[in-house]
């Protein structure tokens, strides 16, 4: 209880909440406009987080966070774009809304029911988060190493339309993570010598070349082809749905956030496939199904509850494991590393209270996310009137700035130009970048949990399936790596007969690359 | 963001299809991996702890990037042979959310944004903050993206430096770079 009313005492200090006010406002910004996801946002926030606190620099990226999944509905329901791929499925009824004249009411609802599915995940998190890690707190290196490969077979899940370049992409990822000092023996990788590469290539400069240079390349190449992008904006507002008629769309709110959660817990599958899926279940379970993609109501409510309530679900495996489920939480995860959090069942029990700080700038970055909706509405409307190739020259500033401050280092910043040049490149031969993520991300653990087992078996190989946990993850693994390379035989022997390329359902591979 | 992009405006120099396109990226991949587990075997020692020193990681990605890159090369001569691939295209399939480009354009546009990136952080700890920022976005603007509205180019260069300014390193409180040559705070 002590903890508890110190965290809260810390969560409401005027920084704190200064911090998720703006990390909010960031997030929805980010999300709102098309094409600058949050994890652009959080990876160009992450850098600035560092002079905070660590109180503020967690609420600061949470507001990000959600402030970004829950903004993204804005342009979905008045341009048609997704802001963020998890609201795609909003576009469906949220644009026919709009063109029936109801955007107001529709952007209303979108925001009450993001709200209620994050609330919903939340609470669903804390009850299950402390048993999972109390779960995992008998880990060992070889139960910790099965746990991360199984955390790298979701690149499968993530890996897009072709399984052999999602693996080259999560190799290339693990690559760049073995440059610079070796932290178990001491021995330089890959240096050539050069003292700035000692440290190796930093994770955070690595997420802002990946996630913010290539939105940039993309904003300049639109201009120079003279694209515009039509953005019919009318005079809207936020307005809040009758109790009635919010009363109503409860019990599908309720299914739809437990849809979101349980789908956020499972790593590498995120907002987009948790929107569809409870767009699915809404249209089934309905009473006219025929209304949907006309406009109707249940088929806002339905995405927006649920993609916001993968952000709860998602926090359980990161918090209680250190596994992160999508760029998002792999950004979240590499800042927490920063302020000296290292999320996993430990963490429950030398920093109990920065987890309750953590609950705590959820609920207020909540709070913050309903009301800059509410009465900012309009001035998100404005934002998307601005061009693309002007909101990409604050990137540029960002960029520079971001990767500087992570270590006052220039060349940082050189790196992050020529890294986001060479990401750009990937996503245009088709590799998709967040299996590079996850490879960056959990490489470094992968390799000290392996080689620490190693040592202490003595060279011998049968630790790894020695215990239960050890056995079920890398058995969980390789059904996954399996399976997927299943479906991928099975595609290209399909296509074959039919004479075709293979073809991946877009939302099959949800947020594969960040949208520049 | 690339919805309404006119595709058939899309330069096309270079005719490919995806069978070859793979069978180019998996010979450049296949390049890297060897290269990658060649210097890695030559220049990293192999260690202690049981055969699983610091050498062991590089060395086995690179040969998993070798044979993955393989792999690319297999399926895009598949393609190939299969004659999925069609007749030649123009380049301008959509690659996960790019706008489709090619050519000179393209190349034009990597060199000025890595440029201006790179230039930013020449200039940031040698004129400061304020003056290097104000200095690249308002280069930005008018030589790179050619914006000639002078009040829209005047409210950047001084709005976004200070704006930052003020909401990072005032309100968040944090570390902004002093410069050496010329320093306003």
């Amino acid at each position: 209880m002590e903890l508890l009313l110190s965290a809260a005492s810390d969560s409401f200090a005027p920084a704190t909440l200064l911090a998720v006010l703006v990390g909010s406002l960031l997030g929805v910004i980010f999300g709102a406009i098309p094409g600058l996801t949050f994890t652009v946002a959080m990876a160009l926030v992450v850098p600035v987080s560092f002079s905070l606190e660590t109180a503020p620099a967690i609420g600061l990226l949470l507001g990000t966070y959600i402030g970004g999944m829950t903004g993204g509905s804005v342009s979905a329901i008045l341009l048609g774009i997704p802001g963020t791929p998890s609201a795609a499925a909003t576009v469906l009824d949220g644009y026919a809304l709009t063109r029936r004249g109801k955007a107001s009411l529709a952007l209303g609802t979108a925001v009450v029911a993001s709200a209620f599915g994050g609330f919903v995940s939340l609470a669903i998190m804390v009850f299950s988060v402390d048993f999972v890690a109390s779960v995992a707190l008998h880990f060992g290196p070889a139960e910790t190493f099965a746990l991360v490969l199984f955390g790298l077979s979701t690149i499968c899940g993530l890996a897009g339309g072709s399984l052999v370049k999602g693996l080259i992409a999560g190799v290339l990822g693990l690559m760049i993570m073995t440059i610079g000092v070796d932290e178990m023996e001491g021995v330089r990788r890959l240096t050539f010598g050069t003292v700035t590469l000692q440290q190796g290539i930093n994770l955070l400069v690595a997420m802002i070349a990946l996630f913010a240079v290539p939105h940039v390349i993309d904003a300049f190449v639109q201009h120079y082809r003279n694209e515009r992008v039509d953005k019919p904006l009318g005079d809207v507002r936020a307005e809040l749905p009758r109790f009635r008629e919010l009363l109503s769309h409860g019990w599908l709110m309720l299914r739809c956030s437990l849809i979101g959660t349980g789908v956020g817990a499972i790593p590498g599958t995120g907002g987009p496939i948790a929107a569809f899926l409870a767009y699915a279940h809404a249209r089934k379970s309905s009473k006219s199904p025929e209304k949907f993609g006309r406009g109707s109501m249940e088929g806002v409510v339905a995405p927006e509850a649920a993609n916001n309530a993968v952000t709860g679900g998602a926090m359980i495996p990161l918090l209680s494991l250190g596994i992160p489920g999508d760029p998002a939480t792999a950004i979240l995860l590499s800042a927490l590393l920063i302020h000296g959090l290292t999320p996993g069942p430990m963490l429950f029990i030398q920093q109990p209270g920065e987890i309750y700080q953590i609950y705590i700038a959820i609920i207020i970055a909540y709070a913050f996310v309903l009301s800059i909706q509410l009465l900012g509405i309009r001035f998100f409307v404005q934002l998307l009137r601005v061009p693309a190739h002007l909101l990409a020259v604050g990137i540029i500033i960002m960029c520079g700035f971001g990767a500087f401050s992570i270590r006052n280092s220039v060349f940082d910043v050189y790196t992050v130009a020529i890294l986001g040049v060479l990401a750009y490149g990937l996503i245009r031969a088709g590799i998709p970048l967040t299996p590079v993520i996850l490879g960056i991300v959990l490489g470094p653990a992968l390799e000290r949990e392996f080689r620490t087992a190693m040592i202490l078996s003595r060279g011998e190989y049968d630790v790894f399936v020695a215990s239960v946990p050890a056995a079920t993850f890398i058995g969980l693994a390789a059904l996954v790596f399996g399976l997927q390379i299943f479906r991928s035989l099975r595609q290209t022997i399909k296509s074959a007969r039919a004479g075709r390329q293979p073809e991946i359902p877009r939302h099959a591979a949800p947020d594969s690359n960040p949208k520049p | 963001m690339t919805d309404g992009a006119d595709h058939s405006a899309a330069p096309s120099r270079r005719p490919a299809s995806p069978g070859l396109r793979d069978i180019v990226l998996g010979a450049i991949l296949l390049l890297l991996g060897l290269a990658w587990t060649i210097t890695v075997d030559r220049v990293v020692p192999a260690g202690r702890g049981f055969g699983i020193g610091p050498r062991a990681f590089p060395f086995w990605l690179g040969v998993g990037l070798c044979v993955l890159s393989s792999l690319l090369i297999l399926t895009g001569a598949l393609a190939r042979w299969r004659g999925q691939a069609g007749p030649a295209e123009p380049v301008v399939e959509q690659e996960d959310g790019v706008t489709p480009v090619g050519g000179w354009m393209l190349v034009r546009v990597l060199v000025l944004v890595a440029g201006t990136i790179a230039a930013y952080g020449f200039l940031m700890p040698r004129l400061g903050f304020l003056l290097a920022t104000g200095l690249v976005v308002g280069a930005t603007l008018v030589l790179a993206l050619g914006v000639r509205r002078p009040l829209l180019v005047l409210g950047m260069t001084i709005g976004l430096p200070l704006g930052s300014w003020l909401a990072f390193g005032q309100l968040l409180g944090a570390y902004m770079p002093r410069g050496s040559w010329i320093s306003f705070f």
